[in-house]
């Protein structure tokens, strides 16, 4: 009975946006309550992911050797890429801080990245185990990704707060941009990942 | 086998029967955990209050001046939207666009949507545009980032404090009560419920 536990089997759809089952041999290809297109699973899910993966691979590159910010003080110019500004943290004795800076624009675009890969090789190669675990690795990095925009916000924020001319002045360097990329083309990479093709490839009943 | 009474996880695809949770309770799939359903008090009458309110706390949070500070007899403030035009002159528009949506554009379209929705779901009219707005402000949810923009505000105050004499502005007030309403939004606003009445009006 377990073996024709997914709803798909039974041929139902979920719909995307409302959670409603339509029966998949009505042909219907929008969904009665919501009207938005019915998908048997997130099309082209594996190649969009992987696609807006690479690309974020290729700009996590840029993203960390370039300086994100230039700050002026009376007349010196310093640049700050974004392990640069987290020695700066710790230098100033502020390690809490650090650490949180840390974690938000380092560790998690890092660990979402191979996090992605290992889903997409997951599903690739079919791997039998583990699978409610890896659907909880997957929740687990769509709910993290936002958070690495914190350091993009506390610049726009240092750049409105700290524009006093000559004596001090913050502005955002090429990396920002990079930066900014790679955060958005993970969040795209996790949002075309369907979690349900995890639970596709099992060929033992759970 | 009537789709309406049956349900599927959205994470795992497993087929359940839909259930409807007493008010405390939680509906989870029994396969891969994934939290599917928890009913809430008052939602539609939550909601509305809610969007109400963060509809009149937006405008003093984007545009007075969250903080400012003075360095050498020099002082100057910013404000939320002075963020979006300095990245935006510096030439970095794809940043500025970014924070603009994600911090000011988005957070208000939610707001108003919500306003729009749970208005209309409270006074029992029907709309066809309903379903719509429904669709957009979930799709919307993931980039309306204010609780990210308040760790911005915390870590860039840390660092401003250090060098130059911080001083906060009203604007900051304004966005801390901001953010909570729109939390307090966020999980007053029950998806399953609304979809439910949302079809129920049309019908």
């Amino acid at each position: 009975m377990r073996y024709k536990a997914s709803a798909l089997v039974q041929g139902l759809v979920r719909c995307h946006d409302c959670g409603r089952l339509s029966r998949l041999d009505a042909q219907l290809p929008h969904c009665p309550v919501c009207g938005s297109r019915l998908h048997e699973r997130m099309p082209q899910s594996l190649q969009r992911c992987l696609a807006f993966l690479l690309s974020s691979y290729a700009l996590y590159l840029p993203a960390n050797i370039f300086p994100i910010m230039t700050v002026t003080q009376i007349g010196v110019t310093e640049k700050h890429t974004i392990i640069g500004g987290i020695i700066a943290l710790i230098d100033k004795d502020m390690l809490p801080i650090a650490i949180l800076v840390f974690v938000a624009s380092i560790l998690v675009p890092l660990l979402k990245l191979l996090g992605l890969s290992l889903l997409l090789l997951n599903v690739h190669c079919r791997w039998q185990r583990n699978a409610k675990l890896w659907t909880q690795l997957y929740r687990m990095i769509a709910f993290v990704g936002r958070w690495s925009m914190l350091d993009i916000f506390m610049i726009s924020i240092l750049i409105a707060v700290v524009d006093l001319g000559g004596v001090s002045k913050v502005l955002a360097g090429p990396a920002a941009t990079a930066f900014a990329a790679v955060v958005v083309l993970t969040m795209f990479a996790a949002m075309s990942f369907d979690p349900r093709l995890i639970w596709d490839k099992q060929k033992i009943p759970r | 086998m009537n789709p309406n009474k049956l349900d599927a996880c959205p994470q795992c695809d497993l087929l359940l029967r839909r259930i409807d949770p007493e008010l405390g309770e939680k509906a989870q799939c029994p396969r891969c955990a994934y939290l599917l359903y928890y009913p809430r008090k008052h939602s539609i009458e939550r909601t509305l209050a809610l969007s109400i309110a963060g509809l009149i706390l937006f405008f003093p949070a984007n545009f007075l001046p969250l903080m400012g500070i003075k360095l050498l007899g020099n002082s100057h403030d910013g404000s939320l939207i002075s963020g979006v035009i300095g990245l935006f002159n510096e030439g970095l528009w794809a940043v500025a666009v970014l924070v603009f949506v994600s911090s000011i554009l988005f957070p208000l379209t939610n707001v108003l949507l919500s306003l729009l929705i749970s208005a209309h779901l409270y006074l029992n009219k029907p709309n066809r545009f309903l379903a719509q707005w429904m669709r957009w402000l979930q799709h919307l949810d993931e980039w309306a980032m204010l609780e990210v923009y308040a760790l911005g505000i915390i870590v860039a105050s840390v660092k401003l404090a250090s060098t130059a004499d911080l001083k906060l502005g009203l604007g900051l007030y304004a966005f801390i009560a901001l953010l909570l309403i729109t939390a307090m939004l966020a999980s007053s606003l029950d998806r399953y419920l609304f979809w439910q009445r949302i079809a129920r009006l049309r019908s």
